[in-house]
C-alpha cells in the first residue's frame, strides 16, 4: 500500500522522457560509468528529495546549449542542493539537461554510493574530468566552495566561503559560460551548530556536522527537514582571458561570479514568506 | 647482419609467440629469449635460448645474432614471483637487455611495461595520460619494480636516440592465448568481487595489442604509449559477459586475507584489490595518432575469446 503510494508520488512521465531521451543519445556506458537507463532508480531517489523540498525555479531558461558550468553556492551539509539543481535541469531544462556534478573526491571510496554516483553520471572533481566532458559539449554542475560551503554552520549560512580558482580556469581555457546559481533553504535543511573536527579526523570525512536538533532528535536530526527550496539560474556569464594567468587576474573573475550569486541570494532570502 | 633481426623476449609467453610469429610472417628472423622453459610448438621457425635477463648467458646471445630489433616483452608481471626474482629480471634484466640492445647495434626497441604504474586509485581521473604520474607507487612498493623498468626504458629513449626506443604501457591484456592473472581469472567458473564497489574497467584483446607492437616495431617514432582496446565496461558486467558467477566480499576481508595469505607465501599483493575498486582507464589517442593503431575486436567478443 504504501509502496503504491510512493510509486505513484514519485511517477512523472517528464522524467521518463528525459532519461528517455538520454537513453537514445547514449545507450551504453561512458568511460566515467554513466549509464543512462542504469540511472533510472537513482533518479528517482533524486526525484523523492526533489518533490520532498518542493523547489521554486527561476531562470532555467538561461543554461545554453553546449558546454556550461552551472555553478550554484553551496550548504547544508549533505549535497541535496547539488541533487535538487540537478534534477531541475533536468526535468525543466529547456530542453532536458544532464548535469554531470563534479563530487568531492573522496566518494570513490563510499561502497555503494560511487556506484550509484558514476551510474547517474557523477564524477570525480578533477579538473582534467571536468575539461574533458566540456570538451564533449557537456553541462558541469560544480560547486567551487567545496566542502568549505556545503560543512558551514549556521552562523556562517549564506555568506559564500572561499571560491576555488579551478571553475574559472576551466571556464576560460574551454570557453565555456558560467551560469551562476543561487540556492535558498538548503542552509536550514540541516542546521549545523558545529563542526567536530576530531570525529571527522577519525572517519576520514572532510567535516562532521552536530546538528542543533541532535539533543532533540538524536540520530534523526541528521536527516533534513522539508524546507522549501529557491533556485534562481542567473544569465550565462562569459569571460576572456589566458587561463593560466595569476591568481589575482583569476580572483577578480572569480569574485564577479560570487557577487553575482551572493546578490541572487540577498534576492530570493529578502522575498521568500517562509524556509517551509 | 640481417636488415630485420628481432631479439624478443619472454618467448615462452602467449603474447611474445604470437608477435613472433606476425613479424616472422613480415619477413623478420626471430630470435626468442626467455627465463622460462619454453614449453610450446613455435608456429615459426626460430632459434629459442633459455636464459635469465640478468646473467651473462643473454650476452652471448646477442653477440651471436647481433639483432636490428629488440623487443623486450619479457618483464615478469606474474606477483606471485618474488620480489628479488622480479626485482633481478625486471630491473637488472632490462637494463641489461638495453644495454646489449645498444651493445651490438639494434636500430630499434620497443620495451613492454603496464598500465598497472599509474595504480588504481580513487583520484584518477579519466582518461589517464602517458605524461601522468605514477600513482602505484605511493600504495605500494611491490610494484616498485615494474615503475623502475618503465623509468629506465623513459630515461633511455632520451640518453640513446640513436637506438630508437618506443615504451608501451598496455591495460589488462586478454585472449585465449593469454596466461596472466587477469585471463586466468575470467576463466574461473566463480570469483570475489568487492561489496559496493563496479568500477570501470578496459581490456586490450591479445591480436590488437600484437598489431600495436608490429606497428610500434616497424616505426621509429620514439616515445610512451598507452595501449587499449575501445570501450570500457564495469567489472562485474565484464564478468556477466564471461559468464562468471560473482561472490560479494568486502574490500577489507579481500586485503586482510592477501596479507595472511602473503606471510605464507608470496601471494597477490593486497594493493591488487585497488584495481577492482577504482578505475584505472587510460587514453589511447597517443598511440592511434603516431602509428594508426585502430583496436579491431569489440570489447564484449575480447572477454568472451578467453574462454576459447
Amino acid at each position: 500500500m504504501i509502496r503504491d503510494r510512493l510509486a505513484e508520488w514519485l511517477d512523472n512521465p517528464k522524467l521518463d522522457a528525459a532519461i528517455d531521451a538520454l537513453v537514445a543519445k547514449q545507450p551504453g556506458y561512458d568511460a566515467w560509468g554513466f549509464h543512462p537507463d542504469e540511472t533510472r532508480p537513482f533518479a528517482k531517489l533524486a526525484y523523492f528529495f526533489y518533490r520532498y523540498f518542493r523547489p521554486e525555479i527561476r531562470g532555467i531558461e538561461n543554461i545554453p546549449e553546449g558546454r556550461v558550468l552551472i555553478v550554484p553556492n553551496h550548504s547544508g551539509q549533505l549535497p541535496f542542493d547539488g541533487l535538487v539543481v540537478g534534477m531541475a535541469c533536468l526535468l525543466e531544462g529547456k530542453p532536458p539537461r544532464l548535469c554531470r556534478a563534479m563530487a568531492e573526491r573522496w566518494f570513490p571510496t563510499l561502497p555503494f554510493v560511487n556506484v550509484m554516483f558514476s551510474r547517474s553520471g557523477v564524477v570525480v572533481g578533477d579538473p582534467m574530468n571536468c575539461r574533458n566532458l566540456l570538451e564533449q559539449e557537456n553541462a558541469i554542475l560544480v560547486f567551487p566552495e567545496g566542502t568549505r560551503g556545503s560543512g558551514k554552520t549556521w552562523s556562517h549560512r549564506y555568506q559564500l566561503a572561499q571560491f576555488g580558482r579551478g571553475f574559472m580556469r576551466l571556464a576560460l581555457q574551454t570557453n565555456a559560460p558560467i551560469v551562476p546559481v543561487s540556492v535558498v533553504g538548503a542552509e536550514e535543511s540541516i542546521i549545523s551548530i558545529h563542526d567536530a573536527r576530531t570525529i571527522a579526523d577519525l572517519l576520514g570525512m572532510p567535516y562532521f556536522p552536530i546538528p542543533l536538533l541532535l539533543p532533540v532528535l538524536g540520530p534523526l536530526a541528521y536527516l533534513p527537514l522539508p524546507t522549501k527550496f529557491y533556485i534562481d539560474f542567473g544569465e550565462p556569464m562569459t569571460f576572456e582571458g589566458p587561463f593560466d594567468d595569476e591568481d589575482e587576474a583569476i580572483d577578480a573573475k572569480v569574485k564577479v561570479v560570487t557577487e553575482r550569486i551572493q546578490f541572487q541570494i540577498d534576492q530570493r532570502r529578502a522575498e521568500r514568506p517562509s524556509i517551509f | 647482419m640481417s636488415e630485420r633481426r628481432a631479439i624478443v623476449t619472454g618467448i615462452a609467453g602467449g603474447l611474445a609467440r604470437l608477435v613472433g610469429a606476425a613479424l616472422h610472417a613480415d619477413g623478420f628472423e626471430i630470435i626468442g629469449v626467455d627465463y622460462r622453459e619454453v614449453r610450446h610448438e613455435l608456429p615459426f621457425t626460430t632459434k629459442i635460448y633459455q636464459a635469465n635477463y640478468n646473467k651473462t648467458k643473454i650476452e652471448d646471445v646477442f653477440r651471436r645474432h647481433a639483432p636490428s630489433h629488440v623487443l623486450h616483452l619479457g618483464r615478469v608481471g606474474n606477483l606471485k614471483q618474488t620480489l628479488k626474482k622480479r626485482f633481478d629480471l625486471n630491473v637488472i634484466g632490462s637494463r641489461k637487455v638495453m644495454d646489449l640492445a645498444l651493445r651490438y647495434g639494434a636500430k630499434r626497441m620497443v620495451v613492454l611495461s603496464t598500465f598497472h604504474i599509474y595504480g588504481a586509485h580513487p583520484h584518477n581521473h579519466i582518461p589517464i595520460f602517458e605524461e601522468e604520474p605514477l600513482r602505484a607507487g605511493m600504495e605500494s612498493p611491490q610494484i616498485g619494480d615494474a615503475i623502475q623498468l618503465d623509468n629506465q626504458a623513459i630515461t633511455w629513449i632520451y640518453q640513446h636516440p640513436e637506438c630508437r626506443t618506443a615504451l608501451l604501457r598496455p591495460t589488462h591484456v586478454i585472449g585465449p592465448d593469454i596466461r596472466n592473472a587477469m585471463s586466468n581469472f575470467l576463466r574461473s567458473k566463480r570469483g570475489p568481487v568487492m561489496l559496493g564497489f563496479d568500477p570501470m574497467m578496459q581490456f586490450i584483446h591479445q591480436q590488437d595489442l600484437v598489431d600495436a607492437i608490429v606497428r610500434v616495431t616497424k616505426s621509429d617514432e620514439v616515445g610512451v604509449f598507452n595501449v587499449s582496446g575501445d570501450g570500457t565496461l564495469p567489472w562485474r558486467r565484464a564478468l556477466d559477459v564471461v559468464g562468471m558467477s560473482q561472490i560479494p566480499v568486502p574490500s577489507s576481508a579481500a586485503i586482510t586475507y592477501l596479507k595472511m595469505a602473503g606471510l605464507l607465501s608470496p601471494s597477490l599483493p593486497p594493493y591488487m584489490v585497488n584495481f577492482f575498486k577504482y578505475p584505472c582507464i587510460i587514453s589511447n589517442d597517443k598511440i592511434r595518432e603516431t602509428f594508426g593503431f585502430a583496436p579491431s575486436v569489440a570489447l564484449e567478443d575480447a572477454l568472451r575469446s578467453t574462454r576459447g
